[in-house]
C-alpha cells in the first residue's frame, strides 16, 4: 500500500516543511511514513529535522557517479523514514535530476505513505513534478490573499495532471484572525477538506531552531494537535506500491531551472 | 546574489549589537527611513559564519527581504531571520531611485507585505497596525487584512480568472516542458468537494495511468498502441485500485 503526497503552496512561508513533518509524524503513528524533500534547489527539511550534519544527502544519490543505494540517504527519525537534501548549490549543480525519478521509485516500493515536501513555485519542470507525481496534494494556506490565490493556482496546476487535492491546511493563523468564515468561503474553491487551522505558535520557531519536527519537540501544544487532527482526517487511500514506483521511475525527465 | 549586487552601499546611520527587532522597526517607521537594514543574528557571529538577512525600506515601510541562509528571499527571509536569535543590526540609507531596481523591477520576487516583519518579528500589534496606515494603500489592500481576504473569496469573477489563468499557463508550460500528454480532459471550474471525492480520485487516477507514468519514449511508443492497449495500462497502474 503506498500513496504519495505532495505537500505545496506555490508561495513561500506558509509553513511547508513544517507541515509535512508534522503530517508524516502523525501519520507514523498507523503507517509506514517516508517523507522526501523534494525541493532540490531550496532545500531546508535537514534544519527541522536535525540532520543538517549528515553526510549522505539526496543530492549525492543525484550524482551521476554515485554507486549509494537509495537507502543510503534514508534516516530514521522521529519514527518516520526521512531523505533530507543537502544546500549546496555546488552539489546541485552537480546533480543530476534524471536519477530523482529512480530514487523515488526505489522509496516508494517500501513504504505506506510517501510525503514530498515540494518547492515554492510553478515556474519550472522540476518545482512541479512533485504535483504532477503525486497521488493528491494538500495545500498549505495563510489567511491572506497572496497565499489563497497561489493555492488556487497550485490547486489548478495539479487537476490539469490529474492530480487532486486531498485537503488544505490553514497555517499560521493568528490570534486576531477569526479564519472560519475564512475557511468556509474557501471550501467553495478548494476540493477536499479543511483538515485543520493551526496557529502561529512560538513552539514551530523553537522547533526549527533545536532540529525537531514540532510534534516531537512541543507535542501539547495547540499547533500540534491541528497538526494531527488533519493527519486523521486525511483517509488514506490503498494503493499499488508497484504502480507509484513505477509512476516515478518512469516519468518525464525532470530539467534543471 | 542579485539582491545584494542590485543594492548599493549606504550610509552607515546606526549599529548595535543585541539589538531589539520591534525596536529597529518602530525606528526606522519614526524616522521613515529609506535605505536597508543588515541584520546579523549573535550565534552566527560567535560561530564564524557569515549568515545575514537583509530588509529594504521606503520611507519607513519594509519593502523586500533576503536572507543568507540558502538564499531565501521576500516572506521565507524574514521567516528565516525569526529563527536566528537577537542579531547585530546596521541600518543604512539610501535614496529611494538606489532601490528601484529592488522595490519596482523584481518586486514579485522578493517583496514582503509591509507588515510581515512586524507580523512575524515580534510580538508588537501595535507596530502592526502602524505599519498598515503607514504603508501606501495599494500595498496593504488584498494582502492581509481579513476584511479584505473576505472580499477576495467573494469575488467570484476575480476568482474564475485567476483558476483560468492558471489553467492557461498549466497548459502552456505542460507543452515547454514536455508534459503535454500529462494534461488531462478540461476540468469543471465549479468545486467538486468532498462528495465528488472518490469519483474524482478515480478520475485522476485514470489521467495518471494513461499518461503521467510513461517516458518521453514511452509516450512515442504509446501513440502507436491501441485505446484497449492504453486501457489496460490504466488498470495495471492505478493508484487508487
Amino acid at each position: 500500500m503506498v500513496e504519495a503526497f505532495a505537500v505545496a503552496s506555490g508561495k513561500g512561508g506558509t509553513g511547508k516543511t513544517t507541515s509535512t513533518l508534522a503530517l508524516g509524524m502523525a501519520l507514523a503513528a498507523d503507517y509506514d511514513v517516508t517523507v522526501i524533500d523534494a525541493d532540490t534547489g531550496m532545500a531546508n527539511l535537514l534544519f527541522h529535522a536535525g540532520l543538517d550534519d549528515v553526510e549522505i544527502t539526496l543530492h549525492d544519490l543525484l550524482l551521476t557517479d554515485c554507486d549509494l543505494p537509495a537507502s543510503a540517504a534514508v534516516y530514521d527519525r522521529f519514527g518516520m523514514s526521512v531523505v533530507p537534501c543537502g544546500t549546496s548549490l555546488a552539489d546541485f549543480e552537480a546533480a543530476d535530476p534524471t536519477v530523482l525519478r529512480d530514487v523515488v521509485a526505489d522509496l516508494a516500493a517500501d513504504t505506506d505513505v510517501l510525503l514530498l515536501d515540494s518547492p515554492a513555485a510553478l515556474g519550472s519542470k522540476s518545482a512541479v513534478l512533485p504535483i504532477v507525481l503525486a497521488d493528491r496534494i494538500v495545500i498549505i494556506l495563510q489567511p491572506t490573499v497572496p497565499s489563497l490565490s497561489d493555492g488556487l493556482k497550485v490547486q489548478e496546476y495539479a487537476r490539469a495532471y490529474g492530480t487532486v487535492t486531498g485537503g488544505v491546511i490553514f497555517n499560521r493563523v493568528r490570534q486576531d484572525e477569526d479564519v472560519a468564515t475564512i475557511a468556509e468561503q474557501a471550501t467553495r474553491y478548494f476540493d477536499g477538506r479543511t483538515l485543520a487551522t493551526v496557529p502561529e505558535s512560538d513552539a514551530v520557531r523553537m522547533a526549527r531552531r533545536v532540529g525537531k519536527p514540532l510534534l516531537a519537540h512541543a507535542p501539547e501544544t495547540t499547533a500540534a494537535s491541528a497538526f494531527r487532527s488533519a493527519a486523521a482526517t486525511l483517509d488514506i487511500h490503498d494503493g499499488d506500491a508497484i504502480g507509484v514506483a513505477d509512476r516515478f521511475r518512469n516519468a518525464v525527465v525532470p530539467e534543471r531551472l | 546574489m542579485v539582491f545584494y549586487e542590485q543594492i548599493p552601499t549606504g550610509d552607515l546611520c546606526r549599529s548595535r549589537t543585541d539589538a531589539d527587532i520591534a525596536e529597529t522597526l518602530i525606528s526606522a517607521l519614526n524616522r521613515s527611513l529609506t535605505g536597508y537594514v543588515v541584520f546579523e543574528p549573535q550565534q552566527s557571529i560567535l560561530a564564524g559564519e557569515d549568515d545575514r538577512a537583509v530588509i529594504t525600506f521606503e520611507q519607513g515601510v519594509p519593502m523586500a527581504a533576503y536572507h543568507t541562509d540558502n538564499d531565501v528571499v521576500g516572506s521565507e527571509a524574514i521567516d528565516a531571520l525569526s529563527d536566528s536569535g537577537t542579531p547585530h543590526v546596521d541600518v543604512h540609507t539610501l535614496p529611494a531611485a538606489a532601490l528601484m531596481s529592488i522595490h519596482r523591477d523584481v518586486t514579485d520576487t522578493f517583496a514582503v507585505a509591509p507588515t510581515a516583519p512586524a507580523r512575524h518579528l515580534t510580538n508588537d500589534a501595535t507596530l502592526v497596525e502602524r505599519t498598515r496606515n503607514v504603508a501606501p494603500q495599494t500595498r496593504v489592500d488584498g494582502t492581509d487584512t481579513q476584511t479584505a481576504v473576505e472580499a477576495f473569496l467573494a469575488d467570484t469573477d476575480r476568482i474564475e480568472s485567476i483558476k483560468q489563468e492558471a489553467r492557461a499557463e498549466a497548459a502552456a508550460r505542460a507543452a515547454e516542458w514536455g508534459f503535454t500528454d500529462q494534461l488531462g480532459p478540461p476540468e469543471t471550474t465549479e468545486n467538486e468537494n468532498i462528495d465528488d471525492e472518490d469519483r474524482t480520485l478515480e478520475d485522476s487516477a485514470q489521467q495518471k495511468g494513461d499518461n503521467v507514468y510513461e517516458s518521453e519514449s514511452d509516450v512515442n511508443a504509446r501513440h502507436n498502441r491501441t485505446s484497449s492497449d492504453d486501457s489496460k495500462q490504466n488498470q495495471s497502474n492505478s493508484p487508487g485500485e
